[in-house]
């Protein structure tokens, strides 16, 4: 009776939330249900829905394009995950070594700059670098190793994969490094100074003090990396559609292509699924063993 | 003596780090430089030097492109400050409640939004396409607006309570016993307060609304409706060897972002420098 009688004293504070849950209900929490219902079914979108229990998932791990997209996907991830922990450390690091406040602002400036160019500009960009033909890359192999050193980047089988592990070479990224850098400014300059008596400097201090105390922001990426990365598909939309042959195929592109090219929608939700099952457990497991004293908010 | 010598290792430690970050700036903004000198290339001087700068400049280009893609920049601002902000107004509500008050089944109702996080777009991409299919929104703003607005509710809900809890009680206690109401602590207090955060939040909105390429593949089929980066996708297959115009056009596309970016650029990176995401 108490909560009652509080829940209708305090009545008004619900209508602020209404807004939000309306939104999410219909856009956020209905949907992952429905592809979950949906997966167990055969069905192209428009006419009635088969019933057929587990097959999608059972179809799923027999077929070779999406298998064999795991396997890209997870070379593409442990790469992206490697350079995308470690090159903007090191940045971060270069930076609040810095003496000059200045020059600090001008670099985090400089860094987050390329942020207003859409990612898939980006992207469209690198395809030229990467040009067979006329590309930058494939100009400056040639001019150091002659013409045997050319590749065919996105066209070869067994280089498209690292094309697009080339892409956006160095790979500062500038959020990044900003969110480093705030964990490194959280360093309190007695703990700096204490350290830098006792001969803990370059090197030893990164090793001893800054990255530990950076810990917090490391695993926040890695689990925004891991989330980010196991969906990525949409420059291999746009650059390949999986090819040549399956060689860039990831799981997310199976599934927009079973979804939009070929009606097949029980088949492409069970991908969804299998997806978001994955970054759960990652999710778990960040939770249960990562976790540290930091709090994530 | 000692002492000056520490001081000029120190110089000599700032100038190598300066040269290698400097190196490094240079690498990152080379494709962007390069995009640059293509767009104001004719054909000629685009197969010949592609990858330098070449004069005259053919200014045309961007005349040319403005008339395939212009329409889809005005959609792309139009949509993507509609959703910041009516997404960081409704999340700004519910963060402001959840901040500030008791009530019962307050942790359920946060714990649910929060859990949102762990959804991936992999898997709401496809039925949210056949909800919105079903509700007949394909082709129209509506598809490219209320989908974002949802989508930017837990992040903002959760960083915006963190900032609201930070603020201090006093202030709204005092502004309480002056008799103001609820909604004017609210806008008189708290906002003008956030306005750092809220800021950053309304960039990542628009930034993510603007370069979002797969929503509106598949939502969108109408020319005149489609955002700027969907256009690009197309009008670059359309148009691969118009390279100066092309290129021209992928300059138009960030050219109302800089211009956000240059009017909150120190809100930003001192907004997420300073903790704005706490760790």
């Amino acid at each position: 009776m108490t909560v009652l009688r509080e829940f209708w004293h305090k009545k008004h504070l619900y209508l602020f939330l209404i807004p939000t849950f309306t939104l999410l209900i219909i856009f956020s929490y209905y949907p992952p249900l429905f592809a979950i219902y949906n997966s167990f079914f055969q069905w192209n979108g428009f006419s009635a829905r088969v019933f057929i229990g587990i097959t999608n998932y059972v179809q799923l791990f027999q077929d070779a394009r999406f298998v064999g997209s795991i396997g890209n996907l997870l070379i593409l991830l442990g790469w992206s995950l490697a350079i995308g922990l470690s090159v903007p450390l090191i940045v971060a690091e270069l930076i609040f070594n810095l003496k000059s406040s200045k020059a600090s602002y001008f670099y985090r400036l400089m860094f987050i700059l390329p942020m207003v160019v859409p990612g898939l500009v980006g992207t469209f960009l690198w395809r030229f670098i990467l040009d067979p033909n006329v590309g930058l890359l494939n100009l400056i192999l040639e001019a150091i190793g002659g013409p045997e050193w050319r590749q065919p980047w996105l066209g070869g089988t067994r280089t498209a994969l690292i094309s697009f592990m080339i892409m956006g070479f160095p790979w500062v990224g500038g959020t990044s490094v900003l969110i480093y850098l705030a964990g490194l400014q959280g360093i309190s300059n007695e703990v700096i100074d204490a350290a830098s008596i006792d001969g803990a400097v370059g090197m030893t201090r990164f090793l001893r003090i800054d990255l530990p105390l950076v810990m917090g922001q490391v695993k926040l990426m890695l689990i925004l990396g891991v989330i980010g990365g196991l969906q990525a598909f949409t420059s291999q939309l746009v650059l390949t559609n999986g090819g040549p042959g399956y060689a860039t195929m990831m799981p997310g592109l199976v599934m927009y292509q079973e979804a939009f090219q070929y009606n097949r929608i029980g088949y492409a939700n069970a991908i969804g699924v299998i997806t978001f099952l994955v970054i759960l457990f990652f999710t778990f497991l960040n939770m249960k063993y990562v976790r540290s004293s930091a709090e994530y908010y | 003596m000692a002492k000056q010598s520490l001081k000029y290792r120190i110089q000599k430690m700032d100038i190598g780090i300066n040269i290698i970050l400097f190196i490094l700036v240079l690498l990152t903004f080379y494709p962007f430089m390069a995009m640059l000198f293509m767009s104001l290339k004719d054909n000629p001087q685009f197969i010949h030097a592609r990858w330098v700068p070449t004069l005259p400049l053919h200014f045309e280009n961007y005349a040319y492109a403005w008339k395939a893609v212009g329409q889809f920049v005005l959609n792309s601002i139009f949509v993507s400050s509609v959703s910041a902000i009516g997404g960081v107004f409704f999340a700004a509500l519910s963060a402001y409640v959840f901040a500030r008050f008791q009530f019962p089944g307050k942790t359920v109702l946060y714990m649910l939004i929060i859990s949102l996080m762990m959804i991936p777009g992999v898997l709401t991409l496809v039925p949210q396409f056949l909800l919105v299919r079903d509700l007949k929104l394909l082709d129209t703003y509506w598809v490219l607006i209320l989908p974002y607005l949802a989508g930017a509710q837990p992040f903002g809900i959760m960083l915006l309570r963190t900032f609201f809890e930070g603020l201090p009680h006093e202030l709204f206690e005092s502004a309480r016993l002056d008799g103001a109401n609820e909604l004017s602590v609210m806008r008189n207090i708290a906002i003008p307060l956030s306005m750092p955060i809220i800021g950053t939040l309304m960039i990542m909105n628009v930034t993510g609304t603007w370069n979002d390429v797969l929503w509106p593949s598949v939502t969108i089929s109408n020319v005149k409706l489609k955002t700027i980066v969907f256009g690009l996708w197309s009008f670059q297959s359309q148009y691969y060897s118009s390279w100066g115009p092309l290129n021209a056009a992928y300059t138009i596309s960030a050219i109302p972002l800089i211009i956000m970016f240059a009017f909150t650029s120190r809100l930003f990176v001192q907004g997420l420098t300073s903790g704005a995401l706490k760790v």
